[in-house]
């Protein structure tokens, strides 16, 4: 979906090629930001008054001052469960409440006690469990410094950046002498007045305008902001949604990170600028250990990172080491948002899976997608008609390349209004979808959330009688100018909204839709094309509180809403599918997500990469990025490469603008019609794998697609790496991404390690860098050894006609002669999983036997798949291969040998997947 | 005992053929003859007899597995009675979707197959049929077409001569007339010359008027009559017709006579003038001192005159030229061996479709019309591009109304064969590239019959 009206594009944008900065903030242009980021590293005015604390066995309070104007906050510090820390720090008394975000925890997180270790007139130490760890809350200035024996893990406003704008009454409205009375009473406020006589006053407070739009602002000055250090480190990860290296870059020569979701017109690489979605939180990660920051807070948020190192060069690095510098490597950050209170998660790790783990526990693991989701896509804006997609989807058929799903963008609907289809285009909905279930396929049709403003369309009307919508700042339903013209926005926030919308997707609800249809929201930033930004204004009204403090959230929850519409629609049974483009913490728990509107260009294939792997780190696992890219049109080349490079990424999805010549996979020759191809199918060989990683994530946060440094966090060499990537633990995929390569270099990780060559199983040693030389067909793909995994070689038309093939196992050797895998198997669609019905193996290869073991004795399912093949890399040649069954029935299995590669191939050794057995070679 | 022989080679015919192998064609029943090992048809290596169709792939080239679907290069032959045979690859094989319209690929799945195989060749049938008719219809058509065509080839041959001729009669006028401009402009700057030699204004004048009178007043009573005027004076625009006596009257002021006083304030402003009314013969006075300022303005009207009547012809000429110009580009298009699509040529065909109305000329352009009455061009002529094998089958119009992203709209026309002349359906796969089917008999051809019969059934 292009982000913005065609009219407003020519006259706005007139045909350039580059996003236009002027349309989005700077730091300096949004006002609080601008403000904070004023403020140097220095004494924090902040004390802690520690006659103040109170220790229950959860929970630590104590007041904060603000010496400048005597404002006091409140801390709050909890330690969690799995090795988490929350601070929490409002205003003791605020004017009225600040908004603390919502729905976004999967639930009050578990506390474990607290305890005293000591405490003077300085400070107060606090035992964090039973691992040595502790908090130091010092007092004067107040700074938290969180500890593990005699090193400093990470510490808190320990460069005086605490900052909390304490909600006030405008001075020339402060008419009202009740407010004043009660100002008189509390002498924190009475002193803040005649401090505030003091403070500049801004006309900004109150108000900011940006090119044409004003923000009324009738709250004032709200904004929060700390600073973390983290001795020690000098890589740190995640925030998305960047177009960026996945390692994070400093920030002290330019503008912060922006966390702000907004709808932007051919966004550019390698820059801080705010995107699609936002998660606010931040990996930091050395050798040693990998730790979290989750700072829950939706308003506009900026993220300032500096590095000690960050200037020097490697030389100057190897001087400090030989000259025994005492500096340590330091990066400092600094988060700024606009309102809300200051609510954060300090994540200890140490591993980062651990730390994968603790952020699951707070805002869930990645939904587990029904399995066809997990295939191909066919997307383009737009197919125009049934007759269309019939014909695009026999072309898959014809020209032999299997896919899932086909997708109707925006022109499908009657005239932009959503749950409805256009009467001429595509008149007999159910007729086209039961076409695409005959051949087992699917379909996703766009519903976005701007709802056209006409008294004729019935979800409007319903909207807005039952007073769903969004209102303006002058209490009436807010319009915005979005695809279908004017258009309301209904107000997500509200759970008997969302419960509302979920039950527009019940099969009598929205006509023509069919269990093989499913959902895509788009533009749900949102996207508002006359609003400032391409956004809501911030003064618009979500109940009592303003877009301002929501903002972020707004995507999170039109997913979390239709989500839920597509499992009610069938009872409760099946699993959903919703692509959303907005996104927050938590989102992982509502579906896929996608990279925006990318451009056909090389380097926006490049970034698919470090996008994808950002989101992962932060539990989006289901990440991808428009396979040929949005904007233009991409060379032949450029286009096979991002099949090549999709095809091993988790969501894989072709999609087009609709200004751009067709591009379905067989319109460019027969030679590269047979590459696409190959890539596609690929794809379904892996696609048990892929679903058993998706359990996986969904069962731990473990992200599917990874830095090798989550696999291999000892070695500095992985820690930059953006250009390569893991899929699991055992896959590691290095595209190419360069036009015209010849070759492309790989690191391969691991000391005493080896790797496998997928297509021609020539084995390689870890820790080293490999050049590979690539022709057009080559996509780089290696398996570890030590792994096993499962594959389905049979590729179908459609995933869910290889649901009953058989399995080959490849089994990879490491130098000890052993591998493990897991084989997991349910039905691939509905939730029945969740009451045991799968079947979860643990595969393992050692002193020369293969078995299959049960992981989940208690789950039950059946299945007819078998084991086909057994492929074991790195072998050598048996005498005799003997399969034993679990009713201890010996046979002997054929087998052949490629001495060459050491490839010994067990032939059809034929048991049931679900069975217990061994394979031993003799 | 013969008797029983014969029996058992049935038998034994039956038997072997009870073991028949799935998904082979006839053709392919040799490299299945039962024994004890198969060569993969590759060659490439030699597998026992029973792992054929055993669902464990063993040849590269898939053919152990022609009847299940573990060979990813396979394929699996659909025998359709009834209907056509065909093949499907190997992963079509029990993937729960009914292919071959004999079921015979869902041996071993969930999906209930019918067998649709005398339907579909009824269906098949009866289609092959009407497209029979169609281009039995179609060829007729066509032949009339071709007839009409060369006809049309002649009657715009015989057009471009005709216009040819016209263009060299014009060629001859022309030359006429460039000559007589030439001579009349040599005249006035003779006449001009000698002018630039004469006397003084002022005196000439006087003199002039008084000459001019003397002259008119052919018997010297010191006024003029309207015969004397008849005799000596013409219109300009028609020197050989003598003045009427009532437009002699008028001249002359509304009396029958006039004298110097009177001439020069009526008469002589008139002929000074020059534009209604000139002295006969004035320049077949030369040298008279008279006659020069006539002269002069005589000469001028003379050459415009000339010129007037060049310019009229040489548009004549240049029409007559554009008209041959277009014709022979018109000709130069390629209509077909037998000139068969050129009555399409003065042609245009509409079709709605949703809201937009598409407008074919063919050999000319494509339009497309929106409910608001705003016209788009999709392009105009530019060539034909259809298959090697039969070029006449596309039409591709480019160059139309620029694109919003750059690019201008084109449109590819198909043709089929049909007994109407017709645009069947506009489609727009890809942003201002559209493609359009166009139905013609014209377009049918003798080849496709022999290959219907052939391969269709």
């Amino acid at each position: 979906m292009a982000p913005v009206l065609l009219l407003w594009l020519a006259v706005c944008l007139s045909g350039t090629w580059a996003v236009d900065r002027g349309n989005f903030k700077t730091c300096d242009q949004s006002a609080f930001c601008k403000r904070q980021r004023a403020l140097k590293p220095g004494e924090s005015p902040y004390r802690a008054l520690l006659e103040t604390m109170e220790l229950t066995n959860t929970r630590l309070t104590l007041q904060l001052i603000n010496d400048n104007n005597k404002v006091r906050l409140l801390l709050e510090l909890y330690r969690l469960q799995g090795n988490i820390t929350r601070v929490k720090i409002n205003e003791l008394k605020p004017l009225k409440p600040r908004y603390e975000v919502p729905d976004v925890l999967i639930r009050e997180p578990p506390t474990e006690p607290l305890s005293l270790l000591s405490q003077d007139e300085n400070g107060v130490v606090l035992s964090l469990g039973a691992e040595s760890q502790r908090v130091i809350v010092s007092a004067r200035p107040f700074r938290l410094d969180i500890m593990e024996g005699r090193e400093v893990l990470m510490s808190l406003n320990s460069r005086g950046l605490l900052a909390f704008e304490h909600l006030r009454m405008r001075k020339d409205t402060q008419a009202d002498p009740e407010a004043e009375k009660k100002e008189e009473a509390d002498p924190a406020n009475q002193a803040e007045a005649a401090k505030e006589e003091e403070e500049k006053v801004e006309d900004v407070m109150w108000e900011e305008t940006f090119k044409s739009h004003s923000d009324s602002k009738p709250n004032g000055p709200s904004a929060v902001s700390l600073d973390f250090s983290l001795p020690g480190v000098e890589h740190v990860y995640g925030i998305p949604e960047h177009a960026d290296t996945l390692r994070l870059k400093t920030t002290d020569n330019g503008d912060p990170y922006r966390l702000y979701n907004l709808d932007v017109f051919q966004y550019e690489l390698y820059n801080p600028m705010a995107l699609y979605g936002a998660v606010p939180v931040m990996l930091a990660h050395n050798a040693q250990r990998t730790t979290g920051i989750f700072w829950l807070n939706a308003a506009e948020t900026w993220v300032d990172i500096s590095s000690n190192t960050a200037g020097k060069t490697v030389f100057g690095k190897m001087l400090d080491y030989v000259q025994g510098s005492s500096e340590t490597p330091q990066t400092d950050v600094r988060w700024i948002s606009e309102s809300g209170i200051i609510d954060v998660f300090i994540m200890l790790g140490p591993t980062p899976n651990d730390v994968f783990s603790q952020y699951a526990s707070l805002t869930g693991t990645q939904s587990f997608p029904p399995l066809a989701s997990l295939g191909y896509h066919q997307c383009r804006w737009n197919y125009n008609d049934q007759e269309d997609v019939q014909s695009v989807d026999a072309g898959f058929d014809e020209h032999d390349i299997p896919y899932d799903f086909i997708w109707l963008d925006i022109e499908h609907t009657d005239g932009k209004r959503y749950f409805t289809w256009d009467p001429h285009k595509f008149a007999t909905p159910k007729e086209m979808l039961q076409g695409l279930m005959d051949k087992k396929r699917k379909m996703v049709a766009i519903v976005d959330p701007h709802i056209k403003v006409d008294s004729n369309y019935k979800i409007h009307n319903e909207i807005r009688s039952r007073g769903f919508y969004i209102k303006n700042k002058d209490g009436g339903d807010y319009e915005g100018w979005c695809w279908p013209g004017s258009a309301g926005y209904p107000d997500f926030t509200r759970a008997d909204m969302r419960a509302w919308w979920a039950s527009m997707f019940a099969y009598d609800q929205y006509e023509g839709s069919m269990e093989n249809l499913y959902t895509w929201n788009d533009m749900n930033e949102p996207s508002v094309f006359n609003g400032p930004e391409v956004t809501m204004h911030k003064d618009a009204m979500h109940g009592a509180w303003e877009h301002r403090d929501v903002h972020n959230l707004y995507g999170f929850y039109v997913q979390m809403a239709t989500a839920e519409g597509l499992i009610q629609r069938s009872g409760g049974v099946e699993r959903p599918f919703v692509l959303t483009r907005a996104f927050f913490a938590g989102s992982q728990r509502f579906g896929a997500v996608w990279t925006g509107d990318n451009a056909a260009e090389w380097d926006h294939l490049k970034i698919s990469i470090p996008m994808c792997l950002s989101l992962g780190l932060v539990g989006i696992s289901f990440c991808g990025a428009d396979v040929g890219g949005f904007f233009k049109s991409p060379s032949t080349e450029l286009l096979v490469r991002w099949y090549q490079t999709g095809a091993y990424q988790p969501f894989f999805r072709a999609h087009a603008h609709l200004d751009t010549p067709r591009r379905e996979p067989w319109l460019f020759g027969p030679e590269n019609t047979a590459l696409i191809r190959e890539a596609v199918r690929q794809r379904y060989t892996f696609m048990p794998y892929w679903y058993q990683q998706f359990y996986l994530a969904h069962r731990t946060g473990q992200p599917v697609m990874r830095p090798l440094w989550v696999e291999y966090p000892q070695d500095p060499a992985t820690f930059a790496l953006d250009d390569e990537f893991l899929i699991g633990r055992d896959l590691l995929v290095h595209p190419v991404t360069e036009e015209g390569a010849r070759g492309v270099t790989a690191y391969l990780p691991g000391k005493d390690e080896v790797w496998f060559d997928i297509h021609t199983f020539q084995k390689h040693n870890g820790a080293q860098n490999l050049y590979i030389p690539v022709t057009m067909s080559s996509i780089p793909v290696f398996q570890r050894g030590g792994s096993i995994i499962p594959r389905k070689m049979r590729v179908r038309r459609s995933s869910s006609c290889m649901e009953h093939d058989p399995y080959t196992l490849y089994v990879a050797l490491n130098p000890q002669r052993t591998a493990e895998g897991e084989l997991y198997i349910d039905d691939g669609h509905t939730f029945n999983y969740e009451k045991k019905e799968f079947i979860h193996r643990r595969l393992s290869f050692a002193n020369n036997v293969l078995s299959s073991v049960n992981l989940a004795p208690d789950a039950q399912f059946t299945t007819g798949s078998w084991i086909e093949r057994i492929v074991i890399l790195g072998a050598s040649k048996p005498s005799k291969v003997t399969l034993k069954a679990a009713d201890g029935q010996e046979s002997q299995i054929e087998f052949e040998f490629d001495a060459s590669m050491s490839v010994l191939t067990l032939r059809k050794p034929g048991m049931n997947s679900g069975a217990d057995w061994t394979v031993t070679l003799q | 005992m013969r008797f029983l022989i014969i029996i058992s080679a049935v038998f034994c015919y039956g038997f072997v053929d009870s073991k028949k192998i799935r998904g082979i064609s006839s053709s392919y029943k040799r490299f299945y003859r039962e024994r004890k090992s198969f060569l993969c048809i590759d060659g490439s290596k030699i597998i026992p007899f029973e792992q054929v169709n055993d669902d464990y792939c063993d040849c590269e080239d898939g053919s152990d597995e022609p009847g299940t679907s573990a060979c990813p290069r396979g394929r699996f032959y659909c025998t359709n009675l009834g209907f056509r045979p065909h093949y499907i690859p190997s992963s079509r094989v029990n993937d729960g979707i009914c292919d071959c319209c004999d079921a015979s690929d869902e041996y071993n799945s969930h999906a209930h197959c019918q067998n649709t195989c005398w339907n579909l060749g009824q269906r098949e049938r009866a289609y092959v049929e009407g497209q029979m008719r169609t281009l039995d219809e179609g060829l007729r058509l066509k032949q009339q077409l071709i007839e009409e065509g060369v006809l049309l080839w002649r009657e715009k041959q015989a057009q471009l001569r005709e216009l040819q001729q016209v263009a060299e009669d014009l060629q001859i006028k022309l030359e006429e007339h460039r000559r007589r401009k030439h001579e009349a402009d040599r005249l006035k700057e003779q006449t001009l010359k000698a002018l630039e030699a004469a006397d003084s204004g002022l005196r000439h004048q006087n003199s002039t008027v008084t000459s001019i009178f003397e002259l008119l007043d052919s018997n010297k009573d010191s006024s003029i009559t309207v015969d004397e005027l008849q005799a000596k004076v013409a219109l300009i625009h028609d020197e050989e017709r003598v003045l009427s006596e009532d437009e002699a009257v008028a001249l002359l002021g509304g009396g029958r006579q006039m004298d110097l006083t009177k001439f020069r304030h009526t008469l002589w402003d008139i002929l000074t003038k020059g534009d209604s009314v000139k002295i006969k013969d004035t320049h077949g006075a030369p040298g008279s001192l008279v006659g020069e300022d006539l002269h002069l303005e005589a000469a001028d009207r003379a050459a415009k005159w000339e010129a007037t009547n060049l310019k009229k012809v040489e548009e004549a000429y240049d029409t007559v030229n554009m008209e041959i110009s277009d014709l022979r580009k018109k000709l130069a298009i390629d209509y077909g061996t037998d000139w068969e699509f050129l009555f399409l040529n003065s042609q245009c065909y509409k079709l709605k479709v949703y809201e937009y109305t598409y407008t074919l000329c063919p050999f000319n352009q494509v339009t497309q019309k929106n409910t608001a009455g705003t016209e788009v061009s999709l392009g105009k002529w530019g060539m034909w591009a259809g298959t090697p094998k039969n070029q006449y089958s596309q039409m591709v119009y480019e160059n139309g109304e620029p694109c919003w992203q750059g690019g201008s709209r084109s449109a590819t026309v198909t043709l089929t064969c049909g007994t109407e002349t017709a645009l069947r359906s506009v489609k727009e796969p890809s942003k201002c590239q559209y493609i359009m089917d166009f139905q013609t008999p014209v377009a049918c051809q003798p080849v496709l019959k022999q290959r219907g019969i052939h391969s269709e059934l």
